[in-house]
């Protein structure tokens, strides 16, 4: 419960303080929301299969969005960005996937 | 990992990884830490901790920013592409006017420069000389009898073609044209737009521009030429052929017909700036 309300305060902070995104983050942007999604989704998964942990879940979604980043900044440098942000994006898409389909299975037992 | 089932190749085995690893692994481990030490805890009790609330406020701050990021730059486009298209058509109605106007001007022109010219015996043989030339040079509105040639992108674009290019190209229209001078057209408009020896048809973007004034579908080309011959000569020339290779490829409609009364407009003033005649004509 606490869970929901702390992403629902977030967005609500988000949408009320509107922050400015720098122009040199905005590419990244899309990135963070899409790893965001899979540390929710992967969270979500964890805790109903009882074995949720606050420590893994932030290291996992800090650690996950600085690597997914920093590959995308790499491929900038070297002019394959917008390949690696689509393999970035397919990778954590899947894993979204899989982990939405184990939450379903869990809920409802289909 | 060990992938469950042999994987026919390499890719989707790398995705059926990624799919049997979609749950972070480091939470098997640390309940597997949990549960060796004897503390399990279940996520009801105290391991909704500071750290996974400061996660979800910075996620649910993250989407809110990436959705008004969204909101914000979509009415920006769609605002650019209006300005655009405003403009266009401002411009666009200015020229017309303002080319209007040239014609009125020219016109008035033309009946002063008559009216002096008739006065003296001389001045109408000048006059005459000036008619005849401005006929070849576009100069004159004329009328006559001719051809004229109406095509039109496809109504229905044939299948397993690409619809982008069905559809009529500067290269057509042109193609058109040098079969109409080929077929022996004497003036040559398209839609209402007469050619000159200066004239240009060209494309930019999406639009045919004739003299840098661009066109609207169905295209029509008006050419004053002799009835009796010019729709079968231009029919079986090369223009005639390549128009019904496009109608068979393409799916470009188009139609030749004789006319025995059509009116051409005179060319805007051609401007010479840098040819100056090598010697004078006595």
């Amino acid at each position: 419960m606490i869970a929901v309300l702390g992403l629902l305060v977030g967005l609500v902070a988000g949408l009320v303080l509107h922050p400015t995104v720098p122009l040199w983050m905005q590419p990244y942007l899309p990135i963070a929301v899409v790893a965001a999604l899979d540390a929710v989704f992967g969270a979500a998964r964890a805790t109903l299969d009882g074995v949720f942990d606050d420590r893994v879940f932030v290291t996992s979604f800090l650690a996950n969005g600085l690597v997914a980043a920093l590959i995308v900044f790499l491929g900038d440098q070297l002019g394959v960005g917008s390949q690696l942000s689509t393999g970035v994006v397919v990778v954590l898409s899947v894993r979204i996937f899989a982990n939405a389909a184990a939450i379903r299975r869990q809920l409802f037992g289909a | 990992m060990v992938t469950k089932s042999s994987r026919p190749d390499a890719v989707t085995a790398l995705l059926g990884q990624i799919w049997d690893d979609a749950l972070d692994p480091g939470y098997a481990a640390a309940a597997g830490q949990r549960s060796a030490v004897g503390s399990a805890r279940r996520w009801h009790g105290r391991s909704v901790r500071v750290g996974t609330v400061a996660g979800l406020l910075l996620i649910g701050a993250l989407f809110a920013v990436a959705l008004a990021q969204t909101r914000a730059s979509a009415p920006a486009v769609a605002k650019g592409l209006a300005d655009l298209q405003s403009r266009i058509r401002e411009q666009t109605a200015a020229y017309d006017a303002t080319t209007a106007q040239v014609t009125a001007l020219q016109a008035a022109v033309a009946r002063i420069k008559g009216s002096e010219l008739s006065s003296t015996r001389q001045g109408e043989a000048l006059n005459r000389q000036l008619t005849a030339l401005g006929l070849q040079a576009g100069q004159v509105a004329v009328s006559g009898p001719g051809v004229q040639v109406t095509m039109d992108d496809a109504a229905v674009p044939p299948p397993g073609t690409d619809p982008s290019v069905d559809r009529v190209l500067d290269r057509d229209l042109q193609s058109v044209v040098n079969g109409l001078w080929l077929a022996g057209a004497e003036a040559v408009a398209v839609n209402g737009q007469r050619l000159t020896a200066l004239s240009a048809i060209r494309s930019a973007g999406d639009a045919i521009l004739v003299d840098y004034r661009p066109l609207t579908r169905p295209y029509v080309v008006t050419a004053i030429a002799d009835p009796a011959t010019v729709a079968a000569a231009f029919s079986s020339g090369p223009a005639g052929q390549a128009l019904r290779v496009l109608q068979h490829s393409y799916g470009i409609r188009f139609s030749i017909r004789t006319v025995q009364q059509l009116g051409l407009p005179a060319a805007s003033a051609v401007q010479l700036r840098y040819a100056r005649a090598k010697e004078v004509v006595p």
